[in-house]
């Protein structure tokens, strides 16, 4: 909200420039966005006379001028047009400020400068240039019979403020207005406030001008009608109008300027209706059960939801109550007769019509917070003292006032115990009551242990003793509270497994040479059916736009568009890995029904391993890279020796843990690159974090080994098989014959060819068996061997190779 | 005798060998069969047998000279002819780079965070990104029409007009891992929170839809402002120096009450200014009475801030989108 610090200075004699101002407010909680200055006085604008116009030696364009400064003479260089000796123009000397905004955004100030060879000591102004007007044609004109060196400001109604634009936040209603935010620093600078003074009209419920109806009182609190007849509606003085520029608002006409100036001034929202379109001269607050279409101000017909509460008057809806006015019923230049609405609309109901209408106005802002539910009359009575000031009229003695329903005002407790035991200091209750002195909290009781305090209805967020304490603290100044005298804390709790789990997998996968990547967990639903399965998304109901509609189902999208992104970039390789949460529907779900949210691990390799260089060719990775690196990854988690893989498909490869599976290497298919738009050879592996969690917790941690005293014992197999049986396979069938003493298994060779025959293969393993025991010889190991031979001849129709 | 051997050291000493020619020349004429070195064993007859000793030592250190200055002068030369190396044995040749792993700049600050709240004696904590109302707002004193909730554009997963099924949204903060906590542990509590969180909100250079919070929350009988704002101090002073410059205001949050938030310096003393880290507060008695903690026995405070605004800050990053946009040339500044 921009607050003007002229506007404050009325309520407050403030001992502070705009600037401390500003930090004062930030450190009571309301916090300072922005400080900017509004207008200029225009000091060292005087008046000249031009005596003399002379081409430029330099500069088709410019020309030189002498001009007569009353005290002085000087020269000056001008570009416009218009000038001629003989004239009275405004001059900004040397040292003087213009409103015209530089670059960084300070204000141009007038300097003694060369122009193209020429002195020029000071500027000839055109309208735009002193912020009188738009016209930038030429240089400003004077009126020939101004005197020579008199100040402009005092020639022009010159207006000069600073504005503070404060960012409210949703529990101060009272600080949407001057009044509210002058209270809020005379009580932290100690400083009188000056109200308005403001008469009281007589109160009546109904009058003969209007009849004023409340059908909804849960909805309108209150509403307060009062009329100012005879009124000329024209602008208004330039008084009204510069207060309401300066604070950005526009001005309309002397009428509607009123209005808004009072819910600046005293933060009630007002609305002003032409008495004369007001049909069958009454007013009725209420809702409808159906739809209504209605034409508000903007000219926008609005379709308004059942619920929606209305102003009507005797045959239909004039206004959004609290949101904005219609068409048919506002002031106009042939409007004679005003009558103010002043009303109080629930803070629930004015928020629901605003969301629903996309249409913030500055009183549905003010009463979705909350205004000061006792504020109506006087602010009625306000604004018909203003209009009669500025539009003339007599304002109607009795003030109509229909409040069906009432807000007293409360009383509160503090106790000084929960008040120094929350903020950490040692206040007495005397010293409470010093600090918020100014707030208008009246106590009503007080002793050694807890003062009583009647909160103003204005003050809607003090509801509680804490919410009071808050009001200590702000006003004390939190920087001011001393430091403790204890110490910074110790714990002996430990950090969990899970996030040392998840500490080990980042480690390690740096170790393994990944690089960490952030993907995007909103993505595109099309993006998500590449790789899920439809039925299982999860979306949000109100996405950002289609792109990023679904949650992930898995970590693979984001890999692949981060390789995309790359590769388009000339990237000849990407080595990446993740960390996050995915998302997939399940019945049983993770944390509530139906969500199955998980973290998973994806590793990523794609496109060149190594560039190409003079010592080696360009390699791309093969998915033996990311099985190492998987592999590597089981080892460094202690997991090497529970995990078992199979080969799903040519292109799949699943890791188990016993029955469970905790995840797949695979190969993207050329189909699935396409759609990311690039061809290189890509390799991912995911794997779920939290499965893995879950063996680790269930497996025994590894203890230590005593290191072999005994050479193990190698024996190579070689066998020829068909082309289908996997390495894969008979390595589970070697390993489940073997027995414990097979410490390790490796294929050392794999070809194929004419001299083994047509759709055969052949593979060699080596084999390296352990005793920790002793030192293992040919003859103990043989029996072995004849196992697994037989085995692999019987399942596989293998044939032993010489 | 004794003499003899003297001036042969010095000639083996003396004898210059730069090449393979006078390398022969050197052998012929110390080490041949017929050379010095043997002619002087030849004389050994003629020596007096009390003397014996004596010489028979010096004319084995002539000997070691000899072979000693014939081997190093035959390494040094052979070494000299390898420097006629091939082209492919040149040291200065580029070598393939080494795949470097890294975390990613996100990470490394919250890593960077986690490390400061380790040692203020805080553990860790975490919780979904798909919440219920309830965790994401209700319990943390968001009721429901609330206009605080404006303020936390959400993204809805769930919406039921059931009562009893509760909405489902993606989290907009890391605070319902507090109440989380609070429904599961009894205090004192002392732990952080760190997650993603989503807003509603248009993309731009200063916002994402997604960013990554830390919450921490401190919970025990006696905790006051006073231990929330030398705490904030701490943690200020490790993360960003001890000459920090900082300055507590008042703020507004729904689950705290008082609320606080902090400022530090960001600059020059002249063209610095104030930069919002975080927002904090004491913890409501509300939120209290929804996670099941008595609120007259026990006080806490709680605060969070954003990891990708800390990362910012440190790192002059002007677009929150290359965070998210895993550029190898990004990424690999983050080593």
């Amino acid at each position: 909200m921009k607050v003007s610090y002229n506007w404050l200075k009325e309520f407050i004699d403030l001992p502070l420039s705009p600037e401390e101002t500003a930090e004062k407010l930030t450190l009571i909680g309301l916090e300072v966005e922005e400080i900017e200055s509004y207008g200029n006085s225009l000091e060292g604008v005087i008046v000249g006379e031009v005596l003399d116009v002379r081409a430029h030696p330099n500069a088709d364009r410019l020309q030189i001028c002498d001009v007569n400064l009353g005290e002085s003479k000087t020269q000056i260089v001008c570009g416009a047009k218009n000038v001629a000796t003989g004239q009275k123009v405004p001059v900004a000397t040397v040292g003087s400020t213009l409103p015209i905004k530089l670059d960084d955004g300070s204000s141009l100030t007038i300097k003694k400068a060369k122009l193209r060879g020429e002195v020029s000591e000071g500027m000839i102004c055109a309208e735009d240039e002193l912020g009188l007007g738009t016209d930038h044609s030429g240089i400003m004109v004077l009126d020939d019979g101004l005197d020579i060196g008199k100040p402009i400001s005092e020639i022009f109604d010159l207006y000069e403020d600073t504005i503070i634009d404060i960012a409210i936040t949703p529990n101060r209603p009272d600080a949407t207005c001057h009044l509210g935010v002058a209270r809020d620093l005379a009580a932290a600078l100690d400083l009188d406030l000056k109200k308005p003074d403001i008469p009281q009209g007589k109160f009546v419920e109904t009058s003969d001008d209007i009849k004023i109806r409340i059908e909804n009182a849960d909805k309108c609190h209150r509403y307060v009608g009062k009329m100012v007849k005879g009124v000329e509606i024209k602008e208004s003085p330039s008084w009204l109008r510069n207060k309401l520029k300066a604070i950005g608002v526009r001005p309309v006409n002397n009428v509607v300027d009123v209005t808004n100036y009072v819910m600046y001034e005293l933060g009630q929202p007002l609305h002003a209706f032409d008495y004369a379109t007001i049909r069958g001269k009454e007013i009725i607050v209420k809702d409808f059960d159906k739809e209504i279409e209605f034409e508000t101000l903007d000219h926008i017909k609005r379709k308004c939801t059942p619920g929606t509460l209305f102003i009507c008057d005797g045959e239909g809806p004039v206004a959004i109550a609290g949101v904005m006015g219609g068409v048919d019923s506002e002031v106009s230049d042939n409007t004679m007769d005003i009558l103010i609405e002043s009303a109080y609309f629930d803070p629930g109901s004015i928020r629901k019509t605003a969301k629903e209408q996309a249409l913030q106005t500055d009183a549905s802002y003010r009463f979705e917070r909350g205004i000061d539910p006792n504020l109506q009359a006087i602010a009625a009575e306000r604004a018909a003292q203003l209009i009669m000031e500025v539009a003339g009229g007599t304002i109607s003695d009795e003030t109509i006032d229909v409040h069906p329903t009432v807000t007293e005002s409360h009383q509160l407790t503090l106790r000084k115990s929960y008040t120094n035991r929350l903020l950490g200091t040692d206040f007495d209750t005397d010293t409470i009551v010093e600090i918020l002195d100014g707030l208008e909290l009246e106590v009503t009781a007080k002793d050694e242990d807890s003062i009583t305090f009647e909160i103003p209805t204005f003050r809607p967020d003090l509801e509680r003793e804490v919410d009071l304490i808050e009001e200590v603290g702000r006003l004390f100044d939190y920087n001011k509270i001393p430091s403790p005298d204890h110490g910074i804390f110790v714990s002996s709790e430990a950090i969990n497994d899970w996030e040392k789990l998840n500490q080990k997998i980042r480690e390690t996968a740096q170790q393994l040479g990944l690089r960490e990547i952030y993907s995007n967990s909103l993505i595109a639903e099309k993006d998500a059916a590449l790789h899920g399965n439809k039925d299982q998304m999860i979306h949000s109901l109100n996405p950002l736009n289609k792109d990023n509609s679904t949650l992930r189902p898995s970590l693979l999208h984001g890999f692949m568009k981060s390789a995309a992104y790359n590769f388009n970039r000339k990237a000849s390789g990407v080595r990446f890995f993740e960390v996050g949460h995915v998302f997939n529907a399940d019945k049983e779900g993770t944390y509530y029904e139906g969500i199955k949210e998980d973290v998973h691990v994806l590793f990523g390799l794609a496109g060149f391993k190594n560039k190409d260089s003079w010592l080696q060719d360009a390699q791309s990775y093969t998915v033996f890279d990311l099985k190492a690196l998987v592999n590597a990854f089981f080892v460094k988690l202690g997991l090497a020796d529970h995990i078992d893989s199979h080969a799903t498909d040519a292109e799949t490869l699943e890791y188990h843990w016993k029955d469970q599976k905790i995840g797949s290497l695979f190969i993207p298919s050329e189909k699935l690159k396409k759609a990311y738009d690039f061809e290189q050879d890509t390799f991912v592996a995911e794997l779920s974090v939290t499965a893995i969690a879950e063996i680790l917790s269930s497996v025994p941690e590894s203890t230590f080994k005593a290191v072999p005293k005994f050479p193990s014992f190698e024996f190579d197999i070689a066998v020829t098989v068909p082309q289908n049986i996997t390495a894969g396979e008979m390595m589970n069938v070697i390993k489940q014959k073997a027995g414990e003493q097979l410490e390790d298994i490796s294929i050392f060779d794999v070809f194929e060819g004419e001299s083994i025959g047509k759709g055969n293969k052949s593979i060699a393993f080596r084999l390296h068996f352990l005793d920790r025991n002793k030192t293992l010889n040919i003859k103990e190991v043989e029996p072995i061997i004849q196992r697994i031979v037989k085995s692999l001849e019987k399942q596989f129709s293998a044939k032993l190779r010489g | 005798m004794l003499d003899d051997i003297k001036v042969l050291e010095q000639d083996i000493q003396q004898f210059e060998i730069t090449d393979e020619d006078q390398l022969e020349a050197y052998r012929l004429e110390f080490l041949s069969r017929n050379g010095r070195v043997q002619s002087m064993f030849k004389n050994m007859g003629k020596v007096p047998k009390e003397e014996r000793a004596e010489v028979g030592k010096a004319m084995n250190q002539a000997k070691n000279l000899a072979e000693t200055k014939f081997e190093d002068a035959k390494l040094s030369l052979e070494q000299d002819q390898s420097k006629d190396l091939s082209a492919r044995d040149d040291i200065t040749l580029t070598p393939p780079s080494y795949p470097l792993g890294s975390l990613h700049p996100l990470t490394q600050t919250l890593e960077e965070m986690k490390s400061i709240f380790y040692r203020l004696g805080f553990t860790i904590a975490d919780g979904p990104e798909i919440e219920d109302d309830f965790h994401n707002f209700t319990a943390l004193n968001f009721p429901p029409n609330h206009p605080a909730r404006d303020e936390q554009d959400t993204f809805f997963i769930r919406k039921s007009d059931d009562p009893n099924i509760q909405d489902l949204v993606l989290r907009t903060h890391t605070s319902p891992v507090q109440i989380r906590l609070m429904e599961n542990t009894k205090p004192p509590i002392r732990a952080i929170m760190p997650g993603r969180v989503y807003r509603n909100e248009a993309v731009s250079p200063k916002s994402y839809f997604l960013f990554h919070q830390v919450e921490a929350l401190y919970v025990d009988e006696n905790v006051s402002v006073a231990d929330l704002k030398e705490t904030l101090i701490t943690f200020a002073k490790l993360m960003f120096g001890s000459d920090v410059k900082y300055r507590l205001r008042p703020g507004f949050f729904p689950f705290t009450e008082p609320s606080l938030e902090m400022d530090v310096w960001w600059g020059s003393e002249k063209d610095g200014k104030w930069l919002e880290i975080l927002g904090s507060g004491m913890v409501d008695p509300n939120v209290f009475k929804h996670a099941g903690v008595d609120p007259e026995k026990y006080t806490g405070f709680a605060w969070g801030m954003g990891v990708e605004r800390i990362a910012i800050l440190r790192h002059g990053i002007d677009d929150i989108r290359t965070f998210y946009d895993n550029d190898i040339r990004f990424l690999e500044q983050f080593n």
